[in-house]
């Protein structure tokens, strides 16, 4: 077999960029709101004239989202929320995170916390007046519902219960912290899932993946997370595969420890790491998957987050979806649902978010679904928030599919 | 690994045309593409050949026409081939937001830059352009929107112009996305509509800049016809194009409905090629590299811009399959004396020459890979920007290709 490696090389120079302006035509932000310029400004364009000898002058730098749909679409291949995300850390680091970023992207620390106190604390942060001080004290906007949290935690519940007999290969599964503290259900069905495809699943030690400090443009926070996480799995799993159930944990673990954060171990780590769906699927392909799913009459939208396409994986979810005999599956035509991880929770991009999320919710409302399904917690919360409706991880769906088969 | 009957590379309407066809044909389809393609850049109407004087029926004279270039990709596909694929093309956009040609023969419609261009077929939302009468017609443009200058517009189409602030906004910064989604919103259009005629002055006609929606152009339409009470048409303008990211939202909607694997955001790295065939290709994601499988492969990566052709200094090569480029001598042939000569520069017949099956060739003639097509503007032997033909080629190539392709 001969391979022929001809591909010019990519500068990551802002130069690449010809200013065709085709990212403008995706960018959830510059579409809602004149105040962000939009990626073809705020990556090659200012690029041109940042220094790092002079203090950044980028104020609306924050007003990006870090969906990375601008990287999807360059017909150029100009590393965009890139440029963006370091001259983001570049102004950040130079005028000092307020308490709010430092306290919002450490919720794996008070999420143990927080979810054994389940009982006093979701009702707290339901109250008015909190929700007030909240916003008042910290910018975290009293009209963004607090995902509420959850005991047991799912590393407790996966710790106390009785793991049934499984014959095949082990996997590790990265939960993520939302999984859980706040959705334990997702871990449950994950857990269900691999097993019902006789997967013995552990589940090793993990950090924060430490996405949201990338988010707030804490490079040096992203990186200590990141290092502990590939230390941690590469010493706990030797040589399993790792699968994640959030699109963005995901996308941090696998393509941003190493090619942005430069981490040592990173690529040693991508090559074990796999999306749920995209592990299901596969394992179907290659026919070593029996599993059939029973009827789940119910019409269903399915909404692929922006970080699962830069996964550039397709959309394994809703493939496996498809195989749900009666589940009238369809997706949303949508680019973004606005949520942006903490973003959508602060006050000043707070108007932002629910801009953006406006067309997702339009678009569901076309479609009249009784549920809808992603990958992503974010999403899930945003549309939760938007419509109502039932949103669920597609494991979840998956999951019902199969326990309707064991009752039958 | 994933295997699939027919890998299509290029995202843009060549590929996706050919990608569409193969899924009608009940193929597993995979097509990715290194960004968006260039439809979000000029896509508008469906230029077939614009040489051909308005007044003349095309079906004659286009027929002529092939026989006189015989190495054009058109003799490849024939009047008959392109009449096909273009209704198929017409097919995916049912009424209200259809394209359609006026006439028999070319119609001229108005263009940014307020000259008159020929073209083929025309959306619902340009359609009255070709009808207008410059005495009859007003042209609005909007404050602060840079990327169409209404007064320039109007002053070469010798009709009269206006500058509108538009409701909500009024600001600086105005994009084409924006103002698109805008209008979207009923209320929205039916202001400006009520500002728009209180502008007019008897006239029959109204040209906007093609913003007029992406969700439901044709609504927006009808909502400004009915407070105008006058003919309204959508004017080409700068990227990003708003009526080429329809086109493009269109396939992309009917590709992953109907099945097919949609990846954006990485181009090919490299190719597997084994006795005279393409066995797949490498698509890297840092840090990893995925590997697909397929049958058969459609080469559909455009010219320069796509980077489906790479100048070096002294020569122009073909990046993904090293496919010999059909090109002029040295560097110094490549260009024409002056910039904007009425004769195409050299350059821009350069391509990959196949046989007529859409096969690339060597310089023999020979056949270089058994089940490898192109399909598109890589095709030598075209002049798409003098003939006014672009479409017209992504789609009667793109149409054969995957004809010829799932035959074999």
């Amino acid at each position: 077999m001969t391979k022929k490696e001809n591909q010019p090389p990519l500068t990551k120079l802002p130069d690449v960029c010809v200013r065709c302006a085709t990212c403008m035509a995706v960018c959830p932000v510059s579409r809602v709101t004149p105040r962000f310029p939009g990626p073809k400004q705020a990556g090659p364009g200012a690029q041109r004239f940042r220094s790092a000898a002079e203090a950044s002058v980028d104020d609306w730098i924050q007003l990006c989202t870090g969906c990375r749909l601008c990287d999807t679409v360059c017909p150029a291949g100009v590393p965009i929320s890139e440029m963006n995300l370091l001259a983001k850390a570049k102004y950040v680091g130079e005028r000092g995170r307020n308490f709010r970023d430092w306290l919002l992207v450490r919720s794996d620390l008070f999420g143990e916390m927080a979810s054994r106190y389940a009982k006093i604390v979701n009702p707290l942060m339901k109250k008015k007046v909190v929700r007030w001080l909240l916003d008042a004290l910290l910018q975290i906007d009293r009209r963004r519902d607090l995902p509420a949290y959850e005991y047991p935690t799912f590393r407790r519940w996966f710790g106390a219960r009785q793991a049934p007999e499984v014959g095949g290969r082990e996997v590790a599964y990265f939960h993520g912290c939302f999984t859980n503290t706040n959705e334990t259900d997702v871990g449950k069905a994950a857990v269900a899932i691999l097993e019902a495809h006789d997967l013995k699943v552990i589940v090793p030690p993990q950090r924060c993946c430490g996405i949201p400090r990338l988010g707030v443009g804490d490079l040096k926070g992203a990186r200590e997370m990141g290092q502990r996480n590939i230390d941690s799995l590469l010493r706990t799993v030797r040589g399993l595969d790792i699968l994640f159930s959030s699109t963005s944990c995901g996308l941090m673990l696998r393509h941003e420890y190493g090619p942005l954060l430069h981490l040592p171990g990173a690529e040693d780590l991508a090559r074990h790491l796999f999306d749920i769906c995209e592990y299901l699927l596969r394992l179907r392909e290659e026919s070593k998957s029996s599993v059939v799913f029973q009827p789940l009459p119910l019409k269903a939208a399915y909404f692929a987050p922006c970080h699962l396409r830069s996964l550039d994986i397709g959309m394994p979810a809703l493939e496996l979806l498809r195989l749900v005999p009666g589940l009238d599956v369809s997706l949303i035509e949508a680019e973004c649902c606005g949520l942006g991880g903490l973003y959508g929770f602060k006050k000043e991009k707070f108007a932002i978010a629910e801009e953006i999320g406006k067309d997702l919710a339009e678009a569901v409302a076309r479609m009249k679904p009784d549920i809808i399904l992603t990958d992503c917690e974010g999403c899930r919360m945003q549309i939760r928030h938007l419509t109502g409706l039932r949103v669920l991880h597609p494991v979840q769906l998956l999951r019902d599919a199969l326990e309707r088969a064991g009752k039958q | 690994m994933k295997r699939f009957d027919l890998i299509v590379i290029g995202t843009g309407l060549a590929g996706l045309t050919a990608a569409r066809t193969a899924i009608a044909m009940g193929a597993k389809v995979l097509i990715v593409g290194k960004g968006m393609g260039a439809l979000t850049l000029f896509g508008n109407t469906v230029d077939i050949l614009g040489e051909i004087p308005p007044g003349t029926e095309m079906a004659e004279e286009i027929t002529r026409w092939i026989a006189a270039h015989p190495k054009h990709p058109y003799a490849r596909t024939g009047w008959e081939g392109i009449k096909s694929a273009v209704t198929a093309f017409q097919e995916l956009f049912l009424p209200p937001y259809h394209f359609a040609a006026s006439g028999r023969g070319n119609s001229l419609l108005p263009t940014g830059a307020g000259t008159m261009r020929p073209t083929w077929l025309i959306p619902v939302t340009m359609a009255a352009g070709a009808a207008m009468i410059p005495a009859e017609t007003l042209i609005v443009g909007f404050r602060g929107f840079k990327d169409f200058q209404g007064d320039t517009v109007s002053l070469h189409l010798k009709c009269r112009g206006v500058t509108l602030s538009l409701p909500r906004y009024g600001m600086e910064g105005l994009t084409a996305p924006a103002i698109a989604r805008l209008m979207d919103d009923t209320s929205f259009r039916e202001r400006l509509g009520e500002s728009i005629r209180q502008q007019m002055a008897g006239e029959r006609f109204i040209g906007l800049p093609a913003v007029l929606g992406l969700r439901d152009p044709a609504a927006v339409l009808k909502t400004l016809e009915t407070v105008t009470g006058a003919r309204v048409f959508e004017i080409p303008m700068l990227p990003p194009s708003i009526p080429g990211t329809r086109i493009f939202h269109r396939f992309r909607e009917e590709l992953i409905a109907k099945g097919a694997d949609f990846r954006m955001g990485h181009s090919v790295s490299g190719v597997m090629v084994q006795d005279g065939r393409c066995e797949g290709i490498h698509i890297p994601n840092p840090p990893l590299v995925a590997e697909y499988r397929a049958d058969r492969v459609i080469l559909a990566t455009g010219r320069f811009l796509g980077g489906g052709l790479w100048a070096e200094m002294d020569r122009i090569i073909e990046p993904v399959f090293n496919i010999p480029v059909f090109q002029p001598g040295e560097r110094g042939q490549w260009f024409g004396e002056r910039f904007f000569d009425p004769e195409a520069h050299p350059i821009h017949r350069a391509g990959v020459v196949t046989d007529t099956d859409l096969r690339p060739v060597d310089a023999a003639g020979q056949v270089i890979l058994a089940n490898v097509w192109a399909a598109g503007s890589i095709l030598a032997h075209h002049q798409a920007i003098e003939e006014k033909s672009r479409e017209g080629i992504d789609i009667a190539t793109g149409f054969l290709a995957a004809k010829r392709a799932l035959a074999s």
